[in-house]
């Protein structure tokens, strides 16, 4: 049987404050298991001790109670994060480095060198779109290019378990969709996804369980779909229904025990129709400029 | 960012086996560090002050060129000394705490790298600033002795044409005695040894400082005492007739300061004192000794700081 | 805090250890002709705060060198208390630097001194050779102490030779001077040859300067300059010198034709 890709038991971690009686206690017997290969969502609001616990995982942060394991081996040690990846909330990196030389120290760190590593590196940035920012320093990147850069840099080693802190915070819809499609390719390969964040409708999208903190507990957890399924509702998506057929669908559930709670008309998403709109106009942009005659 | 196909991402490669020690991290974190330092602008700014007091000790002195070399030889060598014992707490100061404050800490520390190994790494990255700086600084002090000395010997001799041959043998072996001495290049390494002792102690000093500025502030203190320490030292070692709490002072300054007066040998070497192999090798001996004991001692406090 | 409170109490440790170690290499550095200064409040009165702190900072050198460089000023202004005061305080800095004992001797005991001897403010003879006097023996103390802190360097025993031969015309004091100098590792070459010279100056001791003289004028022509020759013939014209053991008379100089 293969050991789960993170493992919480009974994690509790109290911070002291100086000069004050009373701790926080940031995580309290907080129980986890996420098995290799899927996405798992650790939700919860600020201060809920989401941070905490990633930290604890990647062994940055001590336990005051309780363990924590990665396939396996306890996260204290050192070797657990050889086949990890981590992106952290709003990119922690050194702007006086270049896109290269950034992913270059992280796979140094991880063991690569020589030709593999500069052969990851050159995936790596075409893969990210910051082939052409290369040579760029990260203190000039956007706040995008830094999304992406720390992607990048997160899969130098070919991570088994992906750690992913607020990967959408502060993207842009399309960047945001990117590397949500990147996070279910990532699935299909068998690597397990671990991310933290608080846009619950990104994450509604891509996780398959996902545990909701709330001042340091579990307050829920489990599949997303049997989490947010209603019991005793059904929805019914039909196209092209005509008047007659929507009376007598109504006066079917009438004249049943059930209920008819709500009748309104689909939506499409915001995100999807902002996609559309950008996609089409670019694309109407650059036919018009191809049917401009030459001057 | 193209994911539309399979195809489009690497395939999953297993990760490289961890290895428990690897100087390869090491290196990657001394290269980044010096890096990092080097691309500091203070760091320019400070480097071309030096070079430019090296270079302007010539106009120093007009009155004879034992005057003129000798204040060149202590202006070049005091340069040196100044800039890389600033250098290295000031930069060292830095390392840590702004690794933490920005948070670049958390990417390299989730990578498979041993807290001994980041702040052997760090070290390593500022020893090796200090040591291109002090390299490029006697590269210029030598040359413009080099050249002074030559243009003293050109005047010689064609102001002693004529003269007796040891005469003037006499008088180019008191320039060449005035000039350049082999014995400056144990004095220039004991002044990067100092340095390096300064750095290892002020990153042991911001492994428990909260900021940068509270680091410098008490190295700063620490680099005073520690050039009165050998004063405290015979002083308690002789002294019996002083108070209780005086010579539990005195031992404190004692034993916990390092004696910087041990690494001040260039003064006398400037003057044409020669160091003796014996003497440079334990300075150097107990140099490295400290050195090691401050970063082993940082890595061992850094190891249980929350980040 | 638990490990700052562990790594000072390492340091405490670590500093028995180190202890002994420093100890024992301060000695050497002392004994080595290192470490020339006493840190202490007479030096800090001495040199005013600024300095105290430089000088304890490692740049002792750097601040002798500022008080070298105000002391050539207060030359240019002949203001000899000052250049004596600024003169004791490089030399307490750096005691193994021979220019400045050099310097400092030179300063009190040529210039000085001359100025003393014309100082037109004063008209009694008799107290401005006093005040002559008196700046030759500061210079003389200069070196003296000099040659204390620096017993095996020639130039300072040199200099202390041309002070006793030019101002005091103490001609023994002069040869012996040059012959402690000659006898060190790196003297000037001429160092034997003004020993003896200064020698043959002295009364009573002309056998003894006449035998250095012709050990000098044996070794060869490079020793064979006029002065030596002039020596030489005068002491064997003193001493009664056989004629078959004189110097010949035709090899005066070097380079010359024979008669």
């Amino acid at each position: 049987m293969t050991d789960p890709a993170v493992t919480v038991r009974d994690l509790t971690k109290v911070f002291p404050v100086p000069w004050r009686r009373q701790s926080v206690v940031a995580v309290s017997n907080l129980n986890l298991r996420i098995e290799p290969g899927e996405v798992y969502g650790l939700l919860g609001p600020n201060g809920s001790g989401k941070s905490t616990t990633l930290k604890i995982i990647l062994g940055l942060v001590s336990p005051t109670r309780g363990c924590t394991q990665i396939f396996g081996e306890d996260s204290r040690r050192v070797q657990s994060r050889q086949a990890v990846g981590f992106l952290p909330e709003n990119p922690y990196f050194q702007k006086f480095l270049t896109g290269e030389e950034t992913l270059r120290f992280a796979g140094r760190l991880c063991g690569l060198g020589g030709a593999q590593l500069n052969k990851r590196i050159d995936e790596l940035l075409e893969l990210v779109g910051l082939n052409k920012a290369r040579k760029r320093r990260l203190g000039t990147y956007s706040k995008g290019m830094l999304q992406r850069i720390g992607l990048a840099q997160a899969l130098i080693n070919h991570p088994r378990l992906v750690v992913l802190d607020e990967p959408t915070a502060g993207v842009d819809p399309a960047g945001s969709r990117e590397i949500r499609d990147l996070i279910v390719d990532l699935k299909r390969r068998g690597i397990t996804v671990l991310l933290s964040s608080h846009l619950l409708a990104q994450a509604q999208e891509i996780c398959d369980r996902v545990g909701i903190l709330a001042e340091g507990a579990l307050v829920r957890e489990g599949h997303l779909q049997e989490l947010i399924a209603i019991e005793n509702q059904t929805e019914l998506v039909i196209a092209d229904a005509s008047a007659d057929l929507l009376r007598e669908i109504e006066s079917v559930i009438n004249r049943s025990s059930a209920k008819l709670v709500e009748r309104r008309k689909s939506t499409t998403t915001l995100e999807r129709l902002f996609l559309e709109a950008t996609q089409n106009g670019a694309t109407r942009l650059r036919g018009e400029q191809n049917d401009t005659p030459p001057q | 960012m193209k994911f539309s196909t399979r195809e489009d991402l690497p395939c999953t490669e297993t990760a490289p086996r961890h290895r428990p020690f690897s100087s390869g991290r090491i290196l990657a974190i001394a290269s980044n560090t010096l890096t990092e330092l080097i691309r500091l602008r203070v760091f320019y700014a400070l480097l071309v002050f030096a070079l430019l007091l090296i270079g302007s000790s010539i106009f120093m002195a007009q009155l004879s060129f034992q005057q003129e070399f000798q204040i060149l030889k202590d202006v070049a060598l005091g340069a040196m000394s100044i800039f890389t014992s600033v250098l290295a707490i000031v930069a060292t100061a830095r390392l840590i705490p702004q690794d933490l404050e920005d948070r670049t800490v958390y990417t390299i520390l989730a990578r498979p790298v041993p807290r001994l190994e980041y702040v052997v790494g760090k070290i390593v990255g500022v020893l090796a600033l200090l040591g291109i700086s002090i390299l490029v600084m006697s590269v210029a002090f030598v040359l413009v002795m080099y050249g002074r000395e030559q243009a003293v010997v050109r005047v010689t001799l064609r102001q002693m044409a004529g003269a007796p041959p040891d005469q003037v043998a006499d008088a180019l072996r008191a320039i060449r005695a005035s000039a350049f001495n082999v014995n400056l290049f144990p004095g220039i390494l004991i002044v990067y040894l100092k340095a390096c002792l300064l750095a290892a102690l002020t990153l042991f000093v911001s492994t428990f400082a909260s900021t940068n500025i509270f680091t410098i502030v008490v190295m700063a203190f620490v680099y005073f005492i520690s050039h009165l320490e050998a004063t405290a030292r015979e002083y308690w070692l002789q002294e019996h007739g002083s108070g209780l709490v005086t010579r539990i002072f005195l031992a404190l300054v004692a034993l916990l300061f390092p004696d910087l007066q041990e690494f001040n040998l260039v003064d006398d070497i400037v003057a044409g004192t020669a160091v003796s192999l014996g003497l440079f090798l334990k300075t150097a001996a107990l140099g490295v000794f400290y050195i090691t004991i401050y970063t082993l001692l940082a890595a061992w406090v850094f190891y249980g700081k929350e980040l | 805090m638990t490990r700052i409170a562990g790594a000072l109490a390492i340091l405490i440790a670590f500093g028995a250890i180190k202890l002994p170690i420093e100890h024992s290499l301060d000695a050497q550095r002392r004994r080595e002709h290192f470490a020339g200064v006493q840190f202490n409040l007479d030096l800090r009165e001495k040199i005013g705060q600024l300095g105290f702190v430089a000088a304890l900072s490692g740049f002792r050198a750097i601040v002798a060198d500022a008080l070298f460089i105000q002391a050539f000023t207060a030359w240019e202004r002949t203001e000899w208390g000052r250049i004596l005061l600024l003169f004791r305080h490089i030399t307490t800095l750096q005691p193994r630097v021979l220019l400045f004992w050099d310097t400092a001797a030179w300063q009190m005991a040529w210039n000085a001194s001359v100025a003393a001897m014309n100082d037109l403010r004063q008209p009694r003879l008799a107290l401005r050779v006093r005040a002559q006097r008196e700046y030759f023996a500061l210079g003389r103390d200069f070196l003296e102490r000099g040659i204390r802190n620096n017993p095996d360097r020639p130039e300072l025993y040199e200099a202390l030779a041309r002070l006793y031969k030019e101002k005091y015309r103490d001609h023994a004091r002069a040869a012996e001077y040059y012959a402690k100098a000659a006898a060190l590792p790196g003297a000037a070459s001429f160092d034997r040859r003004f020993a003896a010279y200064e020698l043959s100056y002295c009364e009573g001791r002309e056998r003894e300067a006449y035998q250095q003289l012709r050990q000098l004028y044996d070794e060869g022509p490079q020793q064979r300059l006029p002065t030596l020759i002039a020596r030489l013939k005068f002491l064997e014209k003193r001493l009664g010198i056989p004629p078959r053991q004189r110097i010949p008379e035709e090899r005066t100089a070097p380079g010359q034709q024979t008669p």
